[in-house]
């Protein structure tokens, strides 16, 4: 038995229709196969000829399959995609970053730990967790998809308390929550750096006795600050003020420990064996970059507060754009 | 008139976006005398309706199942064929579909010859 080419087709087609619709489609699509092909020998085409054109013009038999099943050719349909993006959106902006900070603090306190290992499993625990997510997520959508299984509870309509509420404040959220990070991992990278990391301290373990201290407590009382205006909601002059006074005081003490050779620790090896003088050089970059930092923030803040007192329109934390709100 | 290649293509997306929908209506029309697929196509390509072998076979079934048509197989003749025939729900659907088709050619109508007083726009 040899198979025609519309056999082929018949067959490819048929494949993928369910069963107990093949016997009568099959039966269908040959005689409607049959029927074109007559017509279009009948205009004097040869009866090979005609066989391809009527075939290339049904197409591709999966596609025809799809179409006799009413089946969507998507693996993820406009109806459920919303709820995908929004759940996707979710898991890597709030439960990877989670994940990743809590491999990461596990590794700091593991015995032989370097600066390597941290970085390798923060960089394999982000990819294995993200394709673990993206990949049972996006599974389990397209399961939903196909058998129709829990689309009424996920699809559920949308209504206006769906709406953010974009209260205007100072700080949003989560502005408010990297304001606080940021100092929290300053003092524990100060303290570890004493501990684990390298055999010797890279900072001046003699500052132990007063101006590490005063240093943590400076930060502390950033992360208050910043409680104060997340509590408050406005950028004021008071705000400003202490803000300023906060950050000159502590770039004041970091540089002056910077140039006066008592920041670094002097017992560090890893600045030796240059040709240059590596630790002057680090040194003044810490204090340049330190310099403009604190600057920056001062500026940045007595500019915002300066807006705000004058009723400018104002930054609304989430929109990206800026309005006047009373 | 000239259109460039970009509007062809727009062209094109909007005219298929506006036929979809009127090959069912023309089916149901045409089938109210039973017809097989090959005949449909046929009919509804001497009659204007640019439909494709591949969307039109499917969708005579898809009707079949929501009841707007029925089928019986034909086999007096050599070549066994599928006849359908609107059913009077079919026919039901077709009228209303036809109504609204008009009404919508009216109110097209009506927007492109009428000037339109749009509130606010008065000098």
């Amino acid at each position: 038995m040899t198979t025609t080419l519309v056999d082929r087709y018949v067959y490819t087609a048929l494949r993928r229709v369910p069963e107990q619709q093949r016997a009568d489609i099959d039966r269908e699509l040959r005689a409607s196969i049959d029927d074109a092909v007559d017509a279009r020998v009948e205009a004097g085409e040869s009866r090979e000829a005609a066989i391809e054109r009527t075939l290339l013009e049904l197409g591709d038999p999966d596609r025809l399959a799809d179409s006799y099943a009413g089946r969507r050719n998507v693996l993820i349909g406009p109806e459920l995609y919303g709820v995908w993006r929004r759940l996707m959106v979710t898991l890597f902006s709030t439960v990877l970053p989670l994940v990743v900070v809590a491999v990461a603090v596990v590794e700091l306190f593991d015995d032989d730990v370097t600066v390597g290992s941290v970085i390798a499993a923060i960089v394999t625990t982000t990819i294995t967790v993200s394709v673990h997510m993206a990949f049972w997520t996006t599974g389990v959508f397209a399961v939903i998809e196909r058998t129709g299984l829990g689309q009424a509870e996920l699809k559920r309509a949308w209504t206006l308390d769906d709406l953010p509420k974009y209260e205007p404040g100072a700080l949003s959220r989560i502005d408010f929550g990297a304001t606080l990070v940021w100092p929290v991992l300053v003092i524990a990278a100060l303290v570890l750096q004493q501990f684990t990391f390298t055999d010797e301290p890279l900072l001046d373990p003699a500052n132990w006795s007063f101006w590490w201290p005063a240093l943590i407590v400076l930060i502390a009382l950033k992360c208050v600050w910043a409680v104060w205006v997340y509590r408050l909601g406005r950028w004021t002059r008071p705000v400003a003020v202490a803000n300023a006074a906060l950050s000159v005081v502590t770039a004041g003490l970091m540089i002056y420990l910077l140039a006066a050779d008592r920041f670094f620790n002097p017992a560090f090896t890893g600045f030796d064996g240059a040709d240059v003088d590596l630790e002057g050089w680090v040194s003044l970059a810490t204090i340049v970059a330190v310099a403009l930092g604190a600057l920056y923030d001062i500026v940045d803040v007595a500019r915002k507060a300066e807006l705000a007192r004058k009723g400018r329109p104002a930054r609304i934390p989430g929109t990206g754009n800026t309005y006047s709100v009373s | 008139m000239v259109l460039d290649m970009t509007t062809d293509a727009t062209l094109a997306s909007h005219l298929q976006e506006l036929r979809r929908g009127t090959v069912v209506v023309a089916s149901l029309t045409v089938l109210r005398t039973p017809g097989y697929g090959y005949s449909l196509l046929e009919t509804l390509s001497d009659a204007g309706f640019e439909v494709e072998a591949n969307t039109l076979y499917p969708l005579l079934r898809r009707l079949e199942s929501q009841g707007l048509l029925t089928s019986a197989w034909n086999t007096d003749e050599a070549r066994p064929r599928k006849f359908y025939t609107t059913t009077e729900q079919g026919n039901a659907v077709a009228e209303a579909l036809r109504i609204e088709w008009a009404r919508l050619d009216d109110a097209i109508g009506d927007l492109s010859t009428d000037p339109i007083s749009t509130p606010g726009s008065d000098k």
